[in-house]
């Protein structure tokens, strides 16, 4: 199973390399953060791949060991070291300087995201971005269905303020 | 937030069960503020998809491709064979011919030896992520396929009975072994990793199912009613058994 694990998790890196600075964008609202765990996350895949299961979602696989990097590593570093990050204005929708361009909609969805919790960003995307099913992301966020329904209802409820 | 919300969004994303489904349907055909409040969520989060794929056309791929450890970039499954990668040879010949003729090439490896599963993960391992991929068979050519093994090697090879979890039919064809026929009934996986059922009518008395490893592959293999059969793919070895386990009382 070594051999096609590796093959499997070597040929996955590639084409989920936007979706997973993505998640850590949506993760970290840190744009030379989320480089970071990118690279992070490919490395650990790379030195991991035996445990890879062939046959399963390498996607899937690699978001887990994105999260647990951020979790345990990087986000729980950066609260030892001072309290957390820096609260950046409109981190989803800036590069810190100046505006992305984008359309007016999605600029505003993306800000109005921006402003919601941790937790509530990440399950919005993992659903509503990724296509995992509320049970796949209860699974995938070690948490119940019912919190992810309460997590999706509040976004949509915030992004209905918009209007 | 109102109390309702979660199950209200919950309708949207297509995710309560039916009972739940029904009374929900029920109390918003009865009620116009929970309607409107159903209006205004599934409107919230009609946008939410295409502004995420905004953020994706932000990533800074090249930046991020150049960070991979050296090797990893752009770097498919393929496998390189006399010089020329099979998924350069699979875009435009008939990939059924390759997959037999690899086959070919490594029965006259083996020769007489009566060691047709060893043969088979042989041929197996050279089969890539992309050999089965692009065969996606309509239901009339895949029961076609299945009847011309069937009038071979026997069985009851029909596309229920070969149908898989998981598993996606791409082709059956045929093969020999030792002078015996061999029919192989090629899947792939949502990876498109290929996982075989072949069939050998080598007259064979009945055997239970019995696991086994060659190299990196999973092999299942069981013998009954004069045929011995093998589930053979890069797979954990309890998959393979538990693929076995479902075609036995079938096939």
């Amino acid at each position: 199973m070594s051999e096609a694990s590796r093959r499997e998790v070597r040929a996955g890196l590639e084409p989920a390399l936007a979706r997973l600075w993505r998640y850590a964008l949506v993760l970290s609202r840190a744009r030379d953060v989320a480089d970071d765990l990118v690279q992070a996350t490919c490395l650990r895949a790379i030195e991991r791949a035996d445990q890879f299961m062939p046959g399963t979602r390498v996607d899937r696989w690699l978001f887990a060991i994105l999260r647990s990097i951020w979790l345990n590593e990087i986000r729980s570093q950066r609260i030892r070291e001072g309290g957390g990050f820096v609260d950046a204005q409109d981190a989803l929708t800036t590069d810190g300087a100046r505006e992305i361009e984008m359309n007016i909609t999605a600029s505003a969805v993306l800000r109005a995201i921006d402003r919601l919790p941790e937790a509530q960003r990440e399950t919005i995307l993992l659903v509503y971005g990724e296509g995992y099913t509320y049970a796949e992301a209860a699974a995938a966020l070690g948490v119940p269905i019912g919190t992810i329904m309460s997590r999706l209802a509040a976004g949509r409820a915030a992004l209905a303020k918009l209007k | 937030m109102s109390d309702n919300d979660a199950e209200l969004v919950a309708l949207i994303d297509n995710e309560l069960d039916e009972s739940a489904r029904g009374a929900l349907l029920a109390r918003l055909a009865a009620d116009e503020r929970l309607r409107q409040r159903y209006e205004e969520l599934r409107e919230a989060g009609a946008p939410v998809a295409a502004s995420f794929d905004e953020l994706l056309r932000q990533a800074p791929l090249a930046r991020l491709r150049a960070a991979l450890p050296a090797g990893e970039a752009v770097r498919g499954p393929s496998r390189r064979f006399g010089g020329i990668a099979l998924r350069e040879l699979a875009a435009g010949i008939v990939i059924g011919l390759i997959a037999a003729g690899v086959a070919a090439w490594a029965f006259g490896l083996f020769g007489d030896r009566d060691n047709w599963l060893s043969a088979v993960a042989q041929y197996t391992d050279l089969y890539t992520n992309e050999t089965f991929t692009p065969l996606t068979p309509d239901a009339a050519l895949q029961a076609t396929e299945l009847s011309a093994v069937r009038a071979k090697v026997g069985g009851n090879l029909t596309p229920e009975n070969v149908a898989l979890p998981g598993l996606r039919f791409t082709t059956a064809f045929m093969l020999s072994y030792g002078n015996h026929p061999l029919g192989v009934i090629a899947y792939v996986d949502p990876t498109g990793a290929p996982v075989l059922l072949c069939i050998l009518g080598n007259r064979a008395p009945d055997a239970p199912i019995r696991a086994d490893r060659r190299g990196d592959l999973s092999l299942a293999s069981w013998s009954d009613d004069g045929r011995s059969y093998l589930v053979i793919g890069h797979m954990p070895k309890e998959r393979a058994v538990a693929l076995a386990q479902i075609l036995e009382p079938r096939v």
